[in-house]
C-alpha cells in the first residue's frame, strides 16, 4: 500500500470513529432516561416548558433530532446555553483555548522531562541514580492530579507565597484579547503551577517507556557500529539512540493528549482555571447540558484529531512501517 | 544467568506442577527486587486494613464527635483520642481513612477485573479472527480512545446516578481499551507460532486454540495490565470523588479531600488533607511497584543486572 | 611493516558470577595488507579480541593488561577522544555479523555513509554523497540505492552496503566479525570473493573472525586458532590446513569437509568450550583432548615458536607427527566423547 492510500484509508477510519463518537454524544445527552435536559426543564412552568421543548426541537421524533443535531454540528452551531442564554460557541471558544494552552504547556514539559529523564535512566542503568529516578517517576504517576495540585498549592502558595492561588490573570490586570491574552508575564505567573501539576502527572509514562525503549535500542548492533565509526558519543546518543527510542512514544503521545484533555477537568477545578474542563463540571452541576455537551464534543474532537496526527507522524518517523 | 526460554505454556502439566512453577517464578522475580518487595508489603498492608476496617476504625466515620462540654469537636488537631484529628463536622479522620481503604480497593480490583476481562477478550478475538471482525473491534477501541476519560465517567455517573457500582462500570467501560490493543498485538505474533499450528493439527477448534493455547501465553501481559488498571482505577475514582461526583454514601479518600477542599481546609487543617492524599499515593504506588516487577516476565530484557 | 601488534592482551568481564577472563594473554601480529583469520568456537573469546582492539567493550569489560600497538603506538593508552578521532573508522573499520542490524533503521544508507565521512573530514555533504555513490558502484550496488533505507535491502546487498560504509574513509585495517554467517552459501561465497579482491585493490589489512574454517582457508594469509581466551596455534594458512600441530586445530579441521584431504566422516569435537571464570592451571583444552596427559591437567602450556614465525601452545607439540594421523580418525574423538560422558 502506498503512503497516499494509507492516509486515505486512515481518514476513512477517522470519519467512522468520529461519527460513532458524535452518536455516543447524542445518546448520552438525550436518549438515556433522567437526562439533564428534563431535570432542567422541570423547573419551569408547564407552558413555558412546552415552549422550551418545542424551541429545542425535543418534541420531534428522535431520528429527526439526531439529523438536526448532526446538521447543527456541521454548521459549527453548538446551540444556546440554558443558563447563560448565550451562544455556547461564544462561551466555550475562549475557554477552549485556555485549556489547550495549559495542556500543551503541561505535555511539552512532561515529554521534555520524560524523554530526557528516561534516556538518562537507561544510560545509567543499574546505578543508585536509576533506582531513585524510577521511584520518583512512579511517585509522580501515583499521585492524582488534584493531589499534586493541592500539595503544590500548599507549598508554593500558602506556605511560601510564591504563586497566585488560582485563576488565569491578576485582578485589575490589563484585559487583552486574542493571542495577547497568553503573552504576558502575568499569564505565565498564573500558569506555572497548573502546568507543572499536569506535567508531573503525565511525565511518568513517557519516562518509563523511553527507558525501556532505550534499553532495547542500546543493545542494538547499530549503536555499537556508530560507536566504532568514531562518532561523538552525544551524536550516538541523540542522533541514533534517542531518535530510535522515541518511536513508541509517538503513539503514546496521542493517548497522553487524551489524558491531558480529560485531566483538565481536575486541574482546572483545583486552580480555578477558566477552561473547558471546569466549564464542563460547572455545566453538569447546573444541568446546562448544551454547554456540557459542547465541552465534551470539543475534547473528543481534539483527541481524535491528535490520534490521527500521531499515526501519520509515526509513519513519517519510522521508514520501516508497512502501511497495513 | 539462567537461560530461561519463553516456552509456550504447556497444557499437559498437572495443577501441582503449575503451582510450583508459578511459585518459583514468583520468588525469582520478587526475590531480588527491593521495590517489588516494598510494593507487595504495602499492598498486603492495605488489604489487611481494608479487610478488617470495621474492627480497626476506632469511631464510626460518620459520627459527629463531641467534646466533654457536648460541643461538636470541629477541626480538632491530632490527639491521642483522634489520631489524625477531626473534620469540620467533628468526624474522626483516622476512621475515615481506614474505611476509605475499602472503597479504593473495591474500585481498583473490580474496575480492573472488568476492564481486563473485556480488553483481553476483545484483543484475543480481534487478533485471532482478523478481517472485518478485527476491523470492527479495533474501531470500537479507537472510539474508546476518543472519549475523554474523566468527562465521560462524570456524564455517565450523572446519568446513571452516583452509585459506586456505576462509577466502577464507567471506569471499566473506558479502561479496557489499552488491554485490548496490547493483547491483540501479542496474539498477532503468537498466531504465527508453530505451537498454534500443531494445536490445529491435533484437531483443536478456534475457541480451544484461543483460550487453551494462546491465552495462557499472553496471560503475563494481562496480569501486568491488570496491575496498572488497578492503579489507574483508584486514581480515577479519587478524582471523580474529588470533583464531587462520588458516591455520597461512602467515605472514600477522594470524597474526604473534596470535603476538605470545599471548606478551604488545606490552608489550616493539614491533618484532614494529608492522610487521605498520602493513602491514595501509597496505594497506587504499591501497585505500580508490583506491576514493575511483573513487567519483567513480559520483557526479560528489563531484568536488572545486579 | 608491522601494522598491528598485540602483546599479552588480557580482557576481563565483571559478572555476577565472578571475573570472566575472556581474553587471557593473547599475542598477535599483522603486517599491512595481510589478512588474518581468527577462528574459534563461540565463547572462545575471538570477538572480544576484536572488540579490545577498537576498545568497544561493554561497560562491565576492561583491558586489564597488555598492549595493542597500531603503527607502533600503543592505542590502549589513547584517550577516548584520541581513539575516536584517530583510530576508529579512519584507521580501523568494522564489518558486523548482521549488516541489516548494523545500520540505523531510521536513516538512509547514504546518509549514514555521509555522516561518518563528515564526522571525520571536512568534506562537504554533496561530495560525501558522491563518495557514497562511488562506493556503492565499487561494491556492485546501483548508486541510486544510497537513498534507500536499510530495510529495503536484501541481506546480501545490506552486507555489501556495510562494506561500502566500512571503506568510506579508506581504513588501513578492516575487522570483519563473521561477516557472512547470516547469509546463504551462494551469496556468502560471492561476498567473500569481493572482500578478497577489494583487499588486494585497496591495500587494506584484514582481520577475519569466524568459526568456519573453510571461510578463513580461502581468504586469509595467516590463521590464529583461539581456545579459552588464548591463541593455541598461530601459523600461515597452509600450515594450519595441512600440518597443524595442536589437537584442537586438528579437531576443528575434521568438522569441515571441504578442506579434508581424504573423505572422512564429519566429526565435531566432543564437549563444550571451557568456562572462562578464573581459570585454573593446566591446558584449557585438556578435558576435551584425546591426547591429554597428566601434565596437561596441571601445567599451563606456554607459547612455543615453530617453523617460520608460527607458534603453538601444547605440551605434546613435538609429537605432532604421531598425533596428526590419530586425530584425523573419527574413532579417536568418539572415544573421547565417551570419556567425557562417563565423567558427567
Amino acid at each position: 500500500m502506498s503512503f497516499q492510500s494509507y492516509v486515505i484509508r486512515r481518514i476513512g477510519q477517522v470519519i467512522v470513529t468520529y461519527w460513532a463518537f458524535l452518536t455516543i454524544l447524542f445518546v448520552l445527552f438525550r436518549v438515556v432516561p433522567g437526562d439533564p435536559v428534563s431535570m432542567h426543564v422541570q423547573d419551569l412552568g408547564a407552558e413555558a416548558r412546552e415552549e422550551r421543548i418545542a424551541e429545542l426541537g425535543l418534541d420531534q421524533p428522535l431520528y429527526v433530532q439526531y439529523v438536526e443535531y448532526l446538521r447543527q454540528l456541521a454548521r459549527a452551531d453548538l446551540g444556546q446555553s440554558m443558563i447563560y442564554n448565550e451562544s455556547v460557541w461564544n462561551i466555550i471558544v475562549v475557554k477552549f483555548w485556555n485549556t489547550i494552552i495549559l495542556m500543551a504547556a503541561s505535555l511539552i514539559l512532561a515529554y521534555a522531562i520524560g524523554i530526557l529523564g528516561g534516556a538518562l535512566l537507561a544510560w545509567y542503568r543499574g546505578t543508585a541514580f536509576e533506582k531513585g529516578g524510577i521511584v520518583l517517576t512512579l511517585l509522580a504517576r501515583s499521585s492524582p492530579e488534584f493531589w499534586t495540585g493541592i500539595v503544590l498549592l500548599g507549598v508554593f502558595v500558602f506556605w511560601l507565597g510564591l504563586f497566585p492561588v488560582g485563576g488565569m490573570r491578576s485582578i485589575g490586570s490589563e484585559l487583552a484579547t486574542g493571542v495577547g491574552r497568553y503573552l504576558s508575564w502575568d499569564f505565565v505567573y498564573h500558569a506555572v503551577l497548573p502546568a507543572l501539576t499536569g506535567a508531573i502527572y503525565f511525565l511518568g509514562t513517557p519516562a518509563l517507556l523511553m527507558r525501556n525503549s532505550m534499553l532495547d535500542v542500546l543493545n542494538a548492533d547499530f549503536i555499537e557500529i556508530k560507536k566504532a565509526e568514531g562518532l561523538h558519543p552525544w551524536n550516538v546518543l541523540y542522533k541514533h539512540a534517542v531518535r530510535n527510542s522515541i518511536l513508541p512514544l509517538v503513539t503514546i503521545a496521542a493517548i497522553a493528549v487524551g489524558m491531558a484533555i480529560g485531566g483538565s477537568v481536575v486541574i482546572e477545578t483545583v486552580f480555578n482555571w477558566p477552561g473547558m474542563g471546569r466549564a464542563m463540571v460547572d455545566a453538569v452541576n447546573n444541568n446546562d447540558y448544551q454547554l456540557a455537551m459542547a465541552a465534551f464534543f470539543l475534547m473528543g474532537s481534539v483527541v481524535i484529531l491528535m490520534n490521527f496526527v500521531a499515526d501519520l507522524l509515526y509513519v513519517y518517523l519510522d521508514p520501516r512501517v508497512t502501511y497495513e | 544467568m539462567s537461560n530461561r526460554q519463553h516456552e509456550p505454556a504447556s497444557t499437559t502439566n498437572s495443577l501441582a506442577d503449575q503451582v510450583r512453577r508459578g511459585w518459583s517464578t514468583f520468588t525469582a522475580l520478587f526475590g531480588n527486587d527491593r521495590l517489588g518487595q516494598i510494593g507487595l508489603l504495602l499492598l498486603l498492608g492495605f488489604i489487611f486494613i481494608g479487610a478488617f476496617a470495621p474492627f480497626l476504625a476506632p469511631y464510626d466515620p460518620g459520627e459527629m464527635n463531641r467534646d466533654d462540654q457536648g460541643d461538636i469537636l470541629r477541626l480538632d488537631g491530632p490527639s491521642t483520642d483522634h489520631l489524625f484529628g477531626t473534620t469540620q463536622l467533628g468526624r474522626d479522620v483516622f476512621s475515615q481513612v481506614i474505611v476509605g481503604t475499602r472503597v479504593s480497593l473495591l474500585v481498583g480490583v473490580s474496575a480492573a477485573t472488568m476492564s481486563v476481562f473485556i480488553g483481553t477478550n476483545v484483543g484475543l478475538i480481534s487478533g485471532y479472527k482478523g478481517g472485518y471482525v478485527d476491523d470492527v473491534l479495533m474501531r470500537i477501541t479507537d472510539i474508546a480512545y476518543a472519549l475523554p476519560f474523566l468527562p465521560f465517567v462524570i456524564v455517565l455517573v450523572v446519568i446513571l446516578g452516583a452509585d459506586i457500582m456505576n462509577i466502577i462500570i464507567a471506569i471499566a467501560l473506558i479502561q479496557w481499551r489499552s488491554t485490548a490493543r496490547v493483547v491483540r498485538s501479542q496474539v498477532l505474533s503468537h498466531k504465527e507460532r508453530p505451537y498454534v499450528e500443531s494445536a490445529y493439527a491435533a484437531g483443536a477448534g478456534d475457541l480451544r486454540v484461543m483460550y487453551r493455547h494462546i491465552l495462557p501465553n499472553v496471560l503475563p501481559l494481562v496480569f501486568l495490565y491488570a496491575a496498572l488498571a488497578i492503579a489507574w482505577a483508584i486514581i480515577a475514582e479519587a478524582s471523580i470523588a474529588f470533583l464531587g461526583f462520588g458516591d455520597p454514601e461512602l467515605h472514600s479518600w477522594g470524597q474526604m479531600i473534596y470535603d476538605a477542599y470545599n471548606v478551604d481546609a488545606i490552608r489550616f487543617a493539614y491533618w484532614w488533607v494529608i492522610p487521605p492524599g498520602m493513602s491514595i499515593v501509597l496505594l497506587a504506588m504499591s501497585v505500580f511497584f508490583v506491576g514493575r516487577t511483573l513487567e519483567q516476565i513480559t520483557n526479560p530484557e528489563l531484568r536488572h543486572r545486579e | 611493516m608491522t601494522l598491528l601488534e598485540i602483546t599479552d592482551l588480557q580482557t576481563q568481564f565483571e559478572t555476577s558470577e565472578g571475573r570472566v577472563h575472556a581474553v587471557d594473554g593473547v599475542n598477535l601480529s599483522l603486517e599491512a595488507n595481510e589478512s588474518l583469520g581468527i577462528i574459534g568456537e563461540s565463547g572462545s573469546g575471538k570477538t572480544t579480541i576484536a572488540k579490545s582492539i577498537v576498545r568497544l567493550l561493554p561497560d562491565n569489560g576492561e583491558i586489564v593488561d597488555g598492549e595493542v600497538r597500531y603503527d607502533g603506538d600503543d592505542i590502549t593508552e589513547y584517550s577516548d577522544r584520541q581513539l575516536r578521532k584517530q583510530i576508529r573508522w579512519n584507521e580501523i573499520a568494522v564489518i558486523p555479523q548482521n549488516a541489516m542490524n548494523g545500520f540505523d533503521p531510521v536513516y538512509t544508507v547514504g546518509d549514514q555513509i555521509v555522516e561518518v565521512i563528515t564526522a571525520h573530514t571536512d568534506t562537504p555533504n554533496d561530495e560525501a554523497m558522491e563518495r557514497a555513490k562511488s562506493l556503492f558502484q565499487t561494491l556492485g550496488i546501483d548508486e541510486d540505492r544510497v537513498h534507500d533505507y536499510p530495510h529495503q535491502f536484501s541481506g546480501g546487498m545490506a552486507q555489501r552496503a556495510m562494506i561500502a560504509l566500512a571503506l568510506a574513509l579508506d581504513p588501513s585495517l578492516l575487522i570483519a566479525d563473521e561477516p557472512t554467517t547470516a547469509l546463504d552459501v551462494m551469496i556468502q561465497d560471492r561476498i567473500l570473493h569481493r572482500i578478497q579482491e577489494l583487499q588486494d585493490e585497496l591495500d587494506t589489512a584484514m582481520i577475519f573472525i569466524t568459526h568456519d574454517m573453510s571461510v578463513v582457508s580461502e581468504t586469509c594469509d595467516k590463521i590464529a586458532v583461539v581456545y579459552g581466551g588464548r591463541i593455541v596455534e598461530f601459523a600461515d594458512t597452509e600450515t594450519i590446513i595441512k600440518n597443524p600441530r595442536h589437537p584442537y586445530t586438528l579437531g576443528l579441521r575434521n568438522a569441515f569437509p571441504s578442506i579434508m584431504t581424504d573423505d572422512q566422516d564429519l566429526v565435531s569435537i566432543p564437549g563444550t568450550p571451557p568456562p572462562l571464570l578464573e581459570p585454573d592451571e593446566g591446558c584449557r583444552f585438556a578435558p576435551r583432548c584425546p591426547f591429554a596427559e597428566e601434565r596437561c591437567w596441571s601445567e599451563t602450556p606456554q607459547s612455543e615458536p615453530y617453523g617460520d614465525g608460527n607458534t603453538i601452545e601444547c605440551h605434546r607439540a613435538d609429537e605432532h607427527e604421531r598425533i596428526r594421523p590419530e586425530a584425523s580418525k573419527s574413532e579417536t574423538w568418539r572415544e573421547q566423547e565417551e570419556v567425557i560422558e562417563a565423567d558427567d
